[in-house]
């Protein structure tokens, strides 16, 4: 098929990935993304390319199916298995460029309906209490609960994040109960998928927390071995999130930009998060190496 | 020579969009965009969805359109030129809510409260700088405002000016320490569901957002179309590009805090300040 000129300009542009990460394989995963000529995508709705990196434990395929149908046509799903990164960057790039020829399409998993029977009450199956609550197609609304933080009555939300969100550790699950940005309940259904120790090298650890501080540019160059050169990066981190015997959040950031390897010990991962801000609370996820997040998730299962 | 002006501030638009676009190195992802579907979330406010984008490049175009390309010429040579541009930085509050209301789905409607709940304190600072410009000029007309910055620009006669309305541009274009509507830890919020021609429109009326804001706070204190040799318009698009190009730079280089912190430094520290400078320019100008 010949490509249209518009198509041959998308396919020099960088592919877009978005990444779904297996056990052992989120180094390799976060420096391939920060290849020239592959571009991460913080949203499925950006991808064109679906990464399987690994093999994906058996209870993930279900949310996995989600991700996939969320990317807009045309797409493909790549698996990355024993592929060196040269060989599954090539990939990628291939399947981009077949993608924009609109030689590439995948149909969707899962069919387009709701996850659950129409369950609610009233025209629009809101049911609960006039305009609030109720689980029309099984999703729970927001309904009104006693706020943690001053006693007023507003709306909560619950809902289930991950396992594959770009700001989470991979395979982490949490059903969090929102009211606004504030956590007020935390429940962890699934701990991180296990991480080589490769996955706590100061320049990844860094890296993770320089993208929720809006500094894409300065994440790439700490990758690559370069000084990050943003402004005002330790202050925009609140001081006092994240205390884990006697290291913030702060400390930990300062720590991995100067080159230092971070332990901490597994932290209680509720009550860490419990009333934080989801803002802060990513922060705090990322400020936690990927070795004492798995260790702490796996201790809230046990218990 | 309406006709001549219109054409030259569409030009203008249209040209400084391709500019931003280039600081953004954004060309080949934008085009693209084009060629992927645009999905569709489950009961989206289709309405709201369609207009946002449309909103925020039609304010971008009304906020360039009070601004004077030569000294005593402006397309919309308002008496208030400079409530007309006030006016526009409040309804983005609302288109970018709108943005991140209409998909029907959690992180763009988190991204949309942050905004709303941030807007308000970056508009109250951007009012009291505006209106402290005003003041020398005795009047709220942009071509007034110019008139005045003959012997002096505002930047050296208000110091603080410039840098304020510095964060007032970073908030109304979504851009790096001020981006709360589309922050990376809730996945782009206001954008995250967003894809193929709807992403696209919405990025290119946030960079068309980011020439008007930069034409704005060139006339306001640059003095706008003034300076020697070079005809007017050529100095408003040297000056406008300049602080494109540095609204561009502090985004990429300048961290973006917690909401919460940035509401207390918004409230606490901003806020009185721009009081301040309000209050200094006023002595001044007595």
């Amino acid at each position: 098929m010949a490509m249209t000129r518009l198509a041959r300009w998308a396919a020099r542009s960088p592919a877009p990935v978005f990444a779904a990460i297996g056990p052992g394989r989120q180094a390799e995963t976060e420096r391939l993304l920060a290849r020239p000529g592959l571009r991460r995508a913080a949203t499925p709705r950006d991808a064109a390319i679906l990464l399987v990196a690994g093999d994906l434990p058996g209870d993930t395929a279900e949310a996995l199916s989600h991700v996939h149908d969320q990317l807009p046509h045309p797409r493909a799903t790549l698996r990355w298995q024993a592929d060196a990164p040269d060989a599954i960057a090539a990939r990628i790039e291939t399947a981009w460029r077949d993608i924009c020829a609109g030689e590439r399409d995948e149909d969707d998993h899962l069919p387009d309906e709701p996850p659950n029977a129409w369950k609610g009450i009233g025209p629009h199956g809101q049911g609960g209490k006039g305009m609030m609550g109720g689980t029309p197609y099984g999703r729970p609304m927001a309904m009104t609960g006693t706020d943690i933080r001053d006693g007023l009555r507003l709306d909560r939300y619950t809902a289930r994040f991950g396992p594959f969100l770009p700001m989470l550790p991979p395979g982490l699950v949490l059903q969090v109960t929102l009211q606004g940005d504030v956590i007020c309940d935390l429940d962890v259904q699934a701990p991180p998928l296990a991480q080589a120790a490769d996955a706590d090298a100061p320049d990844l650890c860094a890296a993770r927390m320089l993208r929720l501080l809006g500094l894409d540019r300065a994440a790439h160059r700490v990758m690559h071995g370069q000084s990050a050169r943003a402004l005002w990066l330790r202050g925009a981190v609140p001081k006092r999130i994240g205390r884990i015997d006697g290291t913030s959040a702060r400390d930990r950031l300062i720590a991995w930009l100067a080159g230092d390897t971070v332990s901490v010990a597994p932290p209680d991962l509720p009550a860490l998060l419990h009333g934080a801000e989801w803002a802060e609370a990513m922060l705090i996820l990322a400020s936690l190496p990927p070795s004492a997040l798995i260790r702490a998730a796996r201790g809230v299962e046990a218990a | 020579m309406t006709a001549l002006l219109t054409l030259a501030v569409l030009a203008t638009l249209l040209g400084g969009t391709l500019f931003a676009v280039a600081l953004d190195r954004a060309y080949l992802p934008l085009l693209a965009l084009f060629t992927r579907q645009r999905v569709e979330t489950e009961a989206p406010d289709r309405l709201n969805r369609d207009l946002a984008p449309a909103w925020y490049l039609a304010l971008a175009a009304i906020g360039i359109a009070v601004v004077p390309f030569a000294p005593d010429l402006a397309l919309i040579d308002s008496p208030v030129g400079i409530v007309i541009w006030g006016s526009c930085e409040a309804l983005i509050v609302l288109t970018v809510f709108l943005h991140g209301w209409s998909p029907n789905a959690p992180f763009p409607l988190i991204g949309a409260y942050r905004y709303a709940a941030i807007g308000l304190p970056v508009m109250l600072p951007s009012m009291f700088v505006l209106i402290a410009a005003a003041l020398p000029a005795e009047s709220l007309s942009l071509v007034a405002i110019v008139d005045s910055q003959r012997e002096v620009w505002n930047v050296i006669r208000q110091p603080l000016g410039l840098p304020l309305f510095m964060v007032v541009a970073l908030a109304m274009t979504l851009r790096g320490p001020m981006d709360y509507a589309d922050a990376a830890d809730i996945a782009t919020g206001t954008s995250a569901e967003d894809s193929g021609a709807g992403r696209a429109v919405w990025q290119i009326a946030r960079l068309a957002m980011l020439v008007s804001v930069s034409a704005i706070a060139a006339t306001v204190f640059l003095g706008g179309p003034l300076g020697p040799v070079l005809p007017g318009p050529v100095w408003l698009w040297l000056k406008t590009g300049a602080l494109m190009a540095l609204t561009v730079w502090i985004g990429n280089r300048v961290a973006r805090t917690t909401p919460s912190r940035m509401l207390t430094i918004l409230w606490v520290v901003l806020l009185p300040l721009s009081f301040l400078h309000l209050l200094i320019s006023g002595l001044i100008a007595l």
